[in-house]
């Protein structure tokens, strides 16, 4: 893994066909399969601010437009804002005073105390650009967060209507197509005996679908007045011509564009925004709906509650070096360091690539398996990812079928693709396959060196607990120039103990062959 | 680099220079100054007079270098001598930076490995952000300061008077840790202790 | 690609009985405020200022060539105080960085040239990109990576700027890194 900063050399054909680093690689344990950033699901776990490290739960997000109730953004260079306490000398009454002990403390040389005391003032500051909210007229306040005035911009209320208006026309739309759906799906008779029998009401029932209530009067757009072009655009003003501007007045592009319901032109409207908030994902494998990844929500733990990272289970290829210089059309060995990070001892077989055809037909075969599980996909599991997702069993029953949009991207999956780097030289693939001892911790503290009970194969050069040192021959094409990057490709066959499985009734852990096709440059031919 | 021909360095008292750091060439080190270990006054072309409660933190360079003609007149023998490089008070030199400005006012912060150039004049109270690097001609105008990645400027409203008390706490803290070079120099003989 | 062997001469380094490598090189300034948890290596030409304020790292750190620890300060309405500086386990700091956080978390690497301003804070598994610059008081969450521009991107399941395994490769880094920071052979 040595430097993860770095282009790591060796690297691993995802499922979808897209080339990456083990690091950058997710394992399905239920498909088994290879899974990369780009392959997955993406969804939002929780929010946070990302400088008070608070949660804020999505609710909440939504309410605040996705911004921190109390940190802010520097108008100027976008740094964090930072709450700085001055002390101010008030007339004030005594009693009043008491109760700011700390701020009275530089007083105390002050002739009389009761009168003339000293209280906490804040401010804004920047501390990468020097801005402060003094700079644009902004009162100091008493405390630190939380009472800073929201800038209103001239826009807001047009802005507000114009929302509204535009939410009114998605209740609308969603109604017609729910009184759509409503028609045209067949009356079931369980409901009447049902509601008879539990004296449930036709709109309690209703609500507990996710429909409207009958009796709800249609959401009708209110009328706004739309936009009017104008012809007149006046003329600009005399003085730009003739004096000059002083650009340290002017805000720039990126200013504007932080603030964008303004877009102020001179600096002195620069208002202190509130910051965005951020988010930590889980990632979900669309092919068979498990998570790959879901994090704690906590946002400074950095634990996971579901990782399934490749370098878990699939051994991790290290190039270690070259036997000889790179020379086009000789043969060489290479050195990769294999270690097994599983509990399981694996039989690793190396093969050949398989050739461009072969992946077409695999690539045929993966999205006929696919079209065959779409096809085969309920409603019942359309259910249930639903309740999955929403995660409120109230909305089970004939819900799938109104609230097709809620439905998970579930169809969407990746089109797999031919890999497309190409290897430019020719692999002798070792003739044998071999071991890879488990992975176990406490060897590290062995001092015994272990003993070699069998004979090796020769293409191990050595063996550490849980690591094999293997020579592998291949010779680069014989057309490569001085300078061109050496790519050797190999199809590593490895044995998988998948100690989860889908069905409850089977415990034990099953063995998968598994494959994976993994690229490795080697280095560049020497002259 | 040729060695400087003498080390003439004037240490005024109450200030604290630490051994570590490297001096050479004529330097007189006004009253109150901090000089931290590992950091660099290279008097080349001519004296630099450090004016009072100035900081100069590790890995900081103030260099008064000789320009190219002027190695080439120093060469054949007529460099004539240049005048002193004068910084005034109150300014920072904080970590990594290099500052070979020709002509330094007062109260100005030179942040975290920020580059200086030779043209530059930077009057007072002016702030160079972190690794900014100013290489051009210029006069920087009071109160400027220079930002970011684009080196974007503006001028400063808040006044930021910061250092006094940090000298204050380095002039008690530092003796206990380092060795340091004697002040030479005593203020009341020259003028009178403000 | 394996990380090749460092080697270093006897003379340079010192090896405690916790196993930290410390250059000779160095200017550790007030040491007895210095706490240096075991197996740390502190290259040449780096400086940290324990004169300051205390400073303590955690297990599996690299500080390398150059680079600054500098606690950071605070002025108050009556003075200024220096901050002790804490640093997690499994931290690399990257040559000529100036660090002048008051938290490191753990797991967090430190590109070279970067700069750490006064009392940030950074938290476990985050990246600061080459040449960064953190301004004073910036906060960088976990799995966020401080750019080289001036962004914060990334986040915990974001693969494309974190490694979402960052906590496994930053101990495996560290740990590799020590393990191939060797003693030259007697013979050169």
């Amino acid at each position: 893994m040595a430097n993860f900063m770095q282009d790591s050399v060796v690297k691993y054909a995802c499922s979808c066909g897209i080339l990456n680093p083990i690091s950058k690689l997710f394992f399905c344990r239920h498909c088994p399969k290879l899974r990369c950033g780009f392959c997955v699901c993406h969804e939002v776990d929780s929010n946070f601010c990302s400088n008070c490290l608070e949660n804020i739960p999505s609710s909440e997000a939504r309410n605040k437009k996705n911004c921190c109730a109390n940190c802010f953004n520097c108008p100027c260079c976008h740094h964090t804002l930072s709450a700085r306490a001055t002390t101010v000398v008030v007339q004030k009454k005594p009693e009043e005073g008491a109760k700011d002990g700390d701020g009275a403390a530089g007083a105390d040389a002050k002739p009389d105390p009761s009168k003339v005391i000293t209280k906490k003032m804040y401010y804004l500051s920047c501390l990468a650009c020097r801005w402060t909210s003094r700079d644009v007229g902004i009162p100091d306040q008493s405390v630190a967060t939380g009472s800073w005035p929201d800038n209103e911009c001239a826009y807001q209320t047009r802005f507000n209507a114009l929302a509204e208006y535009y939410q009114a026309v998605v209740q609308q739309d969603k109604q017609e197509r729910q009184e759509y759906l409503r028609r045209k799906t067949p009356k079931t008779h369980k409901f009447p005996s049902l509601t008879d029998r539990t004296g449930l009401t036709v709109s309690i029932i209703r609500r507990q679908m996710g429909w409207s209530d009958k009796n709800t009067q249609k959401a009708k757009p209110v009328n706004i007045a739309p936009a009017q072009n104008t012809e007149d655009v006046g003329q600009l003003p005399e003085s730009i011509f003739t004096q000059k501007i002083n650009l340290r007045n002017i805000t720039t592009v990126k200013q504007r564009h932080n603030q964008p319901c303004e877009q102020p032109f001179t600096i002195n409207k620069l208002y202190p925004q509130r910051r965005g908030l951020w988010i930590k994902r889980s990632l979900r494998c669309r092919e068979c709906e498990h998570n790959v990844i879901k994090p704690e929500y906590h946002p400074t733990s950095v634990k996971y509650r579901i990782q399934l990272f490749a370098s878990y289970h699939v051994p991790d290829v290290l190039l270690v070096k070259c036997d000889q210089p790179l020379k086009a059309g000789e043969p060489n060995a290479v050195i990769l360091k294999l270690s097994n990070p599983t509990l399981h001892d694996m039989e690793i077989n190396i093969v050949e690539l398989p050739t461009e055809e072969d992946e077409l037909k695999l690539i045929e075969e993966f999205k006929r398996a696919c079209t065959l599980k779409d096809t085969s996909l309920t409603a019942a599991t359309a259910m249930d990812s639903l309740k999955s997702l929403t995660g409120s069993p109230s909305l089970t029953g004939t819900a799938s079928l109104t609230n097709t949009s809620l439905v998970r991207q579930t169809s969407i999956l990746e089109e797999p693709r031919v890999v497309k780097l190409k290897v430019n030289s020719k692999l002798q693939p070792p003739e044998a396959s071999f071991i890879l001892n488990l992975r176990d911790d406490s060897r590290e503290f062995d001092d015994e060196p272990q003993t070699t009970t069998k004979s090796e194969p020769e293409f191990i050069v050595s063996r550490k607990s849980n690591k094999v040192y293997l020579s592998l021959k291949f010779i680069p094409d014989a057309d490569l120039k001085t300078g061109d990057d050496v790519y050797v490709g190999f199809n590593m066959l490895y044995t998988y103990v998948n100690t989860v499985t889908n069905t409850p009734e089977k415990k034990e852990p099953t063995t998968h062959v598994l494959n994976c096709r993994i690229y490795v440059q080697v280095g560049s031919i020497e002259a | 680099m040729p060695p400087a021909e003498s080390n003439d360095v004037k240490i005024m008292n109450k200030s604290i220079v630490c051994e570590d750091s490297t001096l050479r060439g004529d330097i007189t080190i006004s009253q109150g100054c901090v000089i931290h270990p590992s950091a660099s006054i290279l008097a080349e072309a001519g004296p630099i007079i450090l004016g009072e409660n100035c900081i100069v933190e590790e890995y900081a360079t103030i260099a008064y270098r000789l320009t190219e003609e002027q190695k080439r007149q120093k060469e054949e023998g007529n460099l004539e001598p240049c005048p002193p490089l004068v910084v005034g008070s109150n300014n920072v030199f904080e970590v990594g930076c290099i500052v070979e400005a020709q002509k330094i006012g007062d109260k100005n912060v030179f942040e975290c490995k920020c580059y200086v150039g030779p043209e530059v004049v930077v009057t007072n109270g002016c702030v160079v952000g972190a690794a900014v690097s100013l290489k051009c001609k210029q006069v920087l105008p009071e109160s400027t300061v220079i930002y970011g990645r684009d080196c974007q400027q503006r001028e400063a409203i808040d006044k930021y008077a910061y250092q006094t008390l940090q000298i204050d706490f380095l002039r008690k803290v530092l003796p206990n840790y380092h060795h340091l070079r004697k002040p030479n120099q005593d203020p009341k003989r020259t003028r009178s202790v403000v | 690609m394996e990380i090749a062997n460092t080697y270093y001469s006897k003379d340079e380094y010192v090896e405690t009985a916790s196993g930290n490598k410390v250059s000779r090189q160095t200017v550790l300034c007030g040491s007895q405020n210095i706490v240096l948890n075991g197996k740390v290596i502190v290259q040449s030409g780096s400086i940290i200022r324990g004169d300051l304020a205390n400073v303590r790292t955690g297990r599996y750190c690299v500080i390398s060539k150059n680079a600054v620890i500098r606690p950071p300060c605070k002025q108050f309405s009556k003075g200024i105080a220096f901050f002790p500086m804490h640093i997690g386990d499994h931290v690399f700091i990257g040559e000529d960085a100036v660090v002048s956080a008051a938290v490191i978390g753990s797991f967090v690497y430190i590109g070279k040239n970067a700069i750490i301003g006064r009392r940030c804070v950074l938290k476990d598994c985050c990246i600061i990109e080459d040449g960064a610059v953190l301004p004073p008081e910036t906060t960088v969450g976990s799995y966020m990576r401080f750019t080289a521009k001036g962004t914060i991107e990334g986040g915990q399941g974001n693969p494309n700027f974190v490694p979402t395994a960052m906590q496994d490769q930053m101990i495996d880094y560290t740990k590799s890194f020590y393990e191939h920071f060797v003693r030259a052979p007697a013979a050169c």
